[in-house]
């Protein structure tokens, strides 16, 4: 009974973490899907939403969830100008050039953590942070609870966003056609634009959630941007179902991998499959 | 017939980076009337289009639509004006749905407004797409996506639309009741210019008609006269 509750729980948190995962991998998704950028800067970008929920929480006592409604905004604006000002000149000149750029500011956003918030590890804690509900014989943290929830919330919202708005129609569009949405009246350079802003404030959701659930340092960006990267393989770029999809199985993947093979390997399951799936569907489940 | 010149293209000279695609292009459109630009794959018809659309901006000479210099002017800009491209194989978003499509269409800030009315036209010249409504475009047959890609079009609220390679790997029936749709679309208003390889539908549906060769309008003139051009019947009925 013991065994079988521990494994319950096991699956569960694997999959509540999926939800978690598909959020860190979404900004990297639309960032590929429209631009055809591999954004290596994105893991990096939603540190610095942990880090500023961190400051805001550290200095004005704001709880990181409700600080939210600064670090999106904050994100929505870094993001804005980056594709405008940095990333849009940048594919003028070739593609190799943006990937370089990213390259750079994933250098200089981690030095910046270090200088101004130490080497040392962190964690958003609060009051909730530690607690735990019970379902049944399963007890489970509640940020997980949360993590899942708003994972999905985001998910449905982007999907109404991408198909019921213009601005959103216009994302899908140039994503699938540059030309044709030039002869619509798109403008490609400002709706790109958008669309990392976009991608970015999910990121600062993302962040938010990430700090909340685990410890943080200014090298973890990399670490969330392999764990989006695998999701991204194993859902297919551009799809939200796929990505959902593809975080469930890396978190269960993850949970179920530390359960059976221990927390050093916990992450081993999860990149042979992601191996695997490369060499036999390269589009991922769900690729076009 | 209505005379007024809604479109001038003066003398324009096109590179693609250091390579001359037109030469010292000049055409006109007027109001109310079928244009037809004939010239075989390669001419400089496509490159023609996409100078007006604002795609590629010429090196030379002007673009004046409804007596506005729009040469300068970018592409989301000119869509705006009333210029719509249809272009070569409809180049729909294949991924989004038959509506999806259709209100991308009406992107532009004056279209907006009018796209339930301009929506409803839509359907009434192509009923199948109202029928396919929620299907992806990919899974159009050939002759829907090109209906669709007219359509589409049709929600940018147009002045002028360019059809480019209208009818090209469609069947005779398809392309019939599209040139019907066509003299549909013209009745209400909207002028029209046919891009074409097919030199005998083009002399037919046009009122008046450009012939390019090599990056140069090398001929020019009513449909009626230009049937009967010694130069044409060589060139393209090879009698």
């Amino acid at each position: 009974m013991n065994i079988l509750a521990d494994l319950a729980s096991t699956i569960t948190m694997g999959i509540m973490l999926g939800g978690l995962y598909a959020l860190v991998a979404l900004g990297l998704s639309i960032v590929f899907g429209v631009m055809r950028l591999i954004n290596v800067a994105h893991g990096d970008l939603l540190l610095l939403a942990s880090y500023l929920a961190l400051t805001l929480m550290t200095y004005l006592g704001l709880d990181p969830i409700i600080g939210l409604v600064i670090v999106i905004p904050a994100l929505f604006f870094i993001g804005f100008v980056v594709q405008k000002y940095l990333l849009n000149r940048a594919f003028t000149i070739s593609m190799e050039a943006p990937l370089i750029i990213a390259f750079g500011i994933s250098i200089v956003l981690q030095n910046v953590f270090q200088i101004l918030w130490s080497p040392l590890s962190r964690g958003l804690t609060t009051s909730y942070t530690l607690k735990s509900f019970s379902i049944g014989a399963l007890n489970l943290p509640l940020v997980y609870l949360l993590d899942f929830f708003v994972g999905v919330i985001v998910m449905i919202f982007l999907h109404q966003f991408l198909h019921r708005t213009y601005l959103g129609k216009a994302i899908n569009a140039a994503s699938q056609d540059r030309r044709a949405a030039h002869l619509m009246g798109i403008n490609t350079k400002q709706v790109y634009a958008f669309a990392f802003a976009i991608a970015m404030a999910i990121a600062a959701i993302a962040g938010v959630f990430v700090g909340l659930t685990f410890p943080f340092t200014p090298q973890s960006g990399v670490s969330f941007l392999i764990i989006a990267f695998g999701v991204v393989v194993l859902g297919g770029l551009g799809s939200i179902a796929g990505t959902f999809v593809g975080g469930l199985v890396m978190g269960l993947a993850q949970t179920l991998g530390g359960y059976f093979l221990g927390t050093n390997a916990q992450m081993l399951i999860a990149y042979l499959i992601v191996i695997v799936l490369l060499a036999t569907r390269p589009q991922g489940l769900f690729g076009r | 017939m209505p005379e007024e010149e809604l479109l001038r293209v003066s003398n324009i000279d096109v590179f693609y980076g250091g390579l001359q695609a037109l030469w010292d292009v000049s055409l006109i459109v007027r109001s109310g009337e079928i244009v037809a630009i004939i010239g075989a794959n390669g001419a400089g018809k496509s490159t023609l289009l996409n100078a007006i659309s604002g795609i590629i901006h010429p090196k030379k000479g002007s673009i004046e639509f409804d007596g506005q210099n729009i040469r300068a002017l970018e592409h989301f800009e000119i869509v705006g004006l009333g210029i719509c491209q249809v272009p070569e194989a409809g180049r729909l978003f294949p991924l989004m749905t038959v509506s999806e499509n259709l209100d991308i269409g009406s992107y532009n800030r004056n279209a907006r407004s009018k796209r339930h009315q301009n929506l409803l036209k839509v359907y009434e010249h192509f009923p199948i797409l109202q029928a396919r409504k929620n299907q992806l475009a990919k899974t159009l047959s050939g002759g829907e996506r090109q209906m669709l890609a007219i359509g589409r079009g049709l929600m940018s609220n147009p002045r002028v639309m360019f059809f480019d390679e209208m009818s090209l790997g469609l069947s005779p029936i398809v392309i019939n009741e599209l040139y019907r749709v066509l003299r549909e679309i013209r009745k209400r208003g909207i002028t029209a210019a046919i891009v074409e390889q097919n030199v005998r539908r083009s002399l037919k549906e046009g009122d008046r008609a450009y012939i390019m060769e090599a990056g140069r309008i090398v001929l020019s003139g009513d449909t009626a006269d230009l049937r009967d051009e010694d130069k044409i019947r060589k060139a393209y009925f090879g009698s």
